[in-house]
């Protein structure tokens, strides 16, 4: 009996960590109010990780370049990295980034990224489709469309959906 | 890898020939029989040793060990293999299985007392499945992966279930993990030299406490703590002494602020809670802290070419340090009957020798000289490290003192 609660604490305990690893993730796609923002694509599959579209957002680029070599949201270039949050407003009916700032909005719309890497990133760059459907949605993507985000109250954005504009 | 749960002899055995054993065995019962001995030392005396019968049976365990690790890669690996083909709940599916099967079937082999090298390939295999959860969970929610709280979740949840079921695998696991976590996280707002320093200082103080702590509550994990303690303790001198690592100065970030908290509040309950010689452990190690913090921030200039007085003193005080922290260590070793310490030291400071001499002669000294002074260096350091060791470890050991005087006596 006692190596059933055990197991059972040790298997719940680390349940929960997991659980604590994707909470902002998973709050953004419970609590979260939507946003469509602008996307064109980058690349059709991640060789590591299966049929994943990475994503590209022109109103959320902070440099407002275009780069084929290095898409994303570029960079503040301020000398400094860490937190950034991108804040939000709505221009014929999708969503740009209006300011990039290191200190958190006091009010919404915004989206929590960071840029400690090489460039800013708001864990909205990817998106999963099955294998088929990614070849497919690579052309869907070219011709324009939208994704739809689900962000909370603490700027934490998850991807739910692309689409067709 | 034993298992901690199983019961640790209270001394330490050798492995003879079976023949050596046999005859031994019957001379005790000899002495016994006639009086020169008791039962009871006569058992104590053959508690020492053990058949090589018995040794060889690890080969055995190496290989269990191996299988298990082999099956359990090998699964994980079919899964990867066909990953694409999933969904990401799919995937999160997949891995999750793998770890609870490991985990459930780990634990049951536990509670049956199965070989515990079987035991333990699968409690490794649970615990290096939590970590593929966490991870697989966070990339199938676009969390990324180069997050450094994921991999400190990982070590919390090794830790957790290291220290429930007392199983020494999943407490490597937590111990690797978690000294991964404790640079990342920092190093993640500020990547300055000092920070590393004041980070492997940091974390000696915090595994010496943690040792203490454990001594006589769990040993085989105090011995794990202890000798991580002194890893770190001579890693954070050998980096200090490297001429201008903190030209950059340090910047206190909250997680390093943090860091050096848990440090001091660990310190201060191992005083309160372990009352004695044991809190040196702790305190020698902040000494070392303070010690490598304030050589890291003197900095003597970056020009390789000329090396002035503020050069020597730099490199002086380094190497003093370095020794006097090796030599607590073969102390520390000796009282505490830890041999890896003695190595660690030892090792330890023939690569600071070697690097300071490169560091301090090569601009002066070149060619074949350069290694005929760090020859006579090398050899000097090590006659007299090895001089100073012995009168240690006599200094310190009162039976091989008792055995010193015992075979004078008798040579007399």
């Amino acid at each position: 009996m006692k190596i059933v609660l055990t197991t059972a604490v040790v298997a719940t305990s680390q349940l929960a960590l997991v659980g604590l690893a994707v909470a902002p993730q998973l709050s953004a796609r419970i609590a979260g109010d939507t946003y469509l923002v602008r996307v064109a694509p980058v690349d059709p599959i991640d060789p590591f990780r299966g049929a994943y579209v990475a994503l590209d957002y022109p109103d959320l680029r902070h440099d407002g370049s275009q780069s084929l070599v290095e898409p994303g949201l570029g960079s503040l270039e301020d000398g400094e990295s860490g937190d950034v949050y991108i804040t939000l407003v709505e221009t014929d009916g999708v969503w740009i980034g209006e300011a990039w700032s290191r200190t958190r909005p006091d009010d919404g719309p915004y989206l929590a990224c960071d840029d400690r890497s090489w460039q800013v990133r708001c864990g909205i760059e990817s998106w999963f489709l099955p294998q088929d459907d990614a070849q497919e949605a690579e052309h869907l993507l070219r011709d324009g469309a939208v994704a739809e985000l689900r962000v909370d109250d603490h700027g934490n954005a998850a991807v739910v959906d692309v689409r067709p504009r | 890898m034993t298992d901690t749960s199983s019961p640790a002899p209270a001394l330490a055995t050798r492995s003879v020939a079976p023949q050596q054993l046999a005859w031994l065995r019957h001379e005790l019962d000899d002495w016994t029989s006639e009086g020169l001995i008791g039962e009871e030392q006569a058992t104590r005396i053959a508690a020492r040793y053990r058949s090589e019968h018995d040794a060889r049976v690890s080969v055995g365990r190496v290989l269990l060990y191996l299988g298990g690790g082999f099956v359990g890669v090998g699964l994980i690996w079919l899964v990867a293999a066909n990953l694409d083909e999933l969904s990401p709940l799919a995937r999160f599916a997949a891995v999750a299985a793998l770890w609870l099967a490991f985990l459930v079937g780990g634990e049951t082999l536990a509670a049956r007392h199965a070989s515990p090298p079987l035991v333990g390939a699968a409690r490794l295999l649970a615990a290096l499945g939590a970590g593929a959860v966490i991870f697989q969970a966070a990339q199938s929610l676009q969390v990324p992966a180069y997050e450094p709280r994921l991999i400190g979740l990982w070590a919390v949840g090794a830790f957790i279930h290291a220290y429930l079921t007392r199983a020494h695998l999943p407490f490597l696991v937590g111990v690797v993990t978690g000294v991964t976590w404790w640079f990342m996280q920092p190093l993640w707002d500020a990547q300055d030299g000092t920070t590393v320093v004041v980070l492997l200082g940091a974390g000696a103080v915090l595994a010496a406490a943690l040792a203490v702590l454990h001594d006589g509550w769990i040993d085989g994990f105090a011995w794990t703590w202890r000798t991580l303690a002194g890893g770190m303790a001579l890693a954070a001198l050998f980096v200090a002494a490297i001429p201008d690592t903190g030209s950059d100065g340090l910047t206190w970030s909250t997680w390093l602020v943090v860091a050096v908290a848990v440090a001091a509040a660990a310190t201060v309950l191992a005083g309160v809670v372990r009352r004695g010689a044991g809190i040196l452990e702790p305190l020698g190690a902040i000494a070392v802290l303070l010690t490598a913090t304030s050589l890291s921030l003197w900095a003597t200039g970056t020009d390789t070419t000329a090396v002035d007085g503020a050069d020597w003193a730099h490199a002086a005080i380094s190497v003093v340090a370095y020794v006097l922290l090796a030599v607590a260590l073969v102390a520390l070793g000796t009282v505490r009957d830890h041999q890896a310490l003695t190595w660690m030291a030892m090792v330890g400071l023939v690569v600071f020798t070697t690097f300071q001499s490169f560091a301090v002669f090569a601009p002066i000294v070149t060619g074949a000289w350069l290694f005929v002074v760090l020859g006579t260096v090398f050899l000097g350091t090590g006659f007299l490290f090895d001089r100073a060791r012995r009168e240690l470890v006599q200094a310190l050991d009162p039976a091989d003192t008792a055995t010193d005087t015992a075979s004078k006596g008798t040579d007399r």
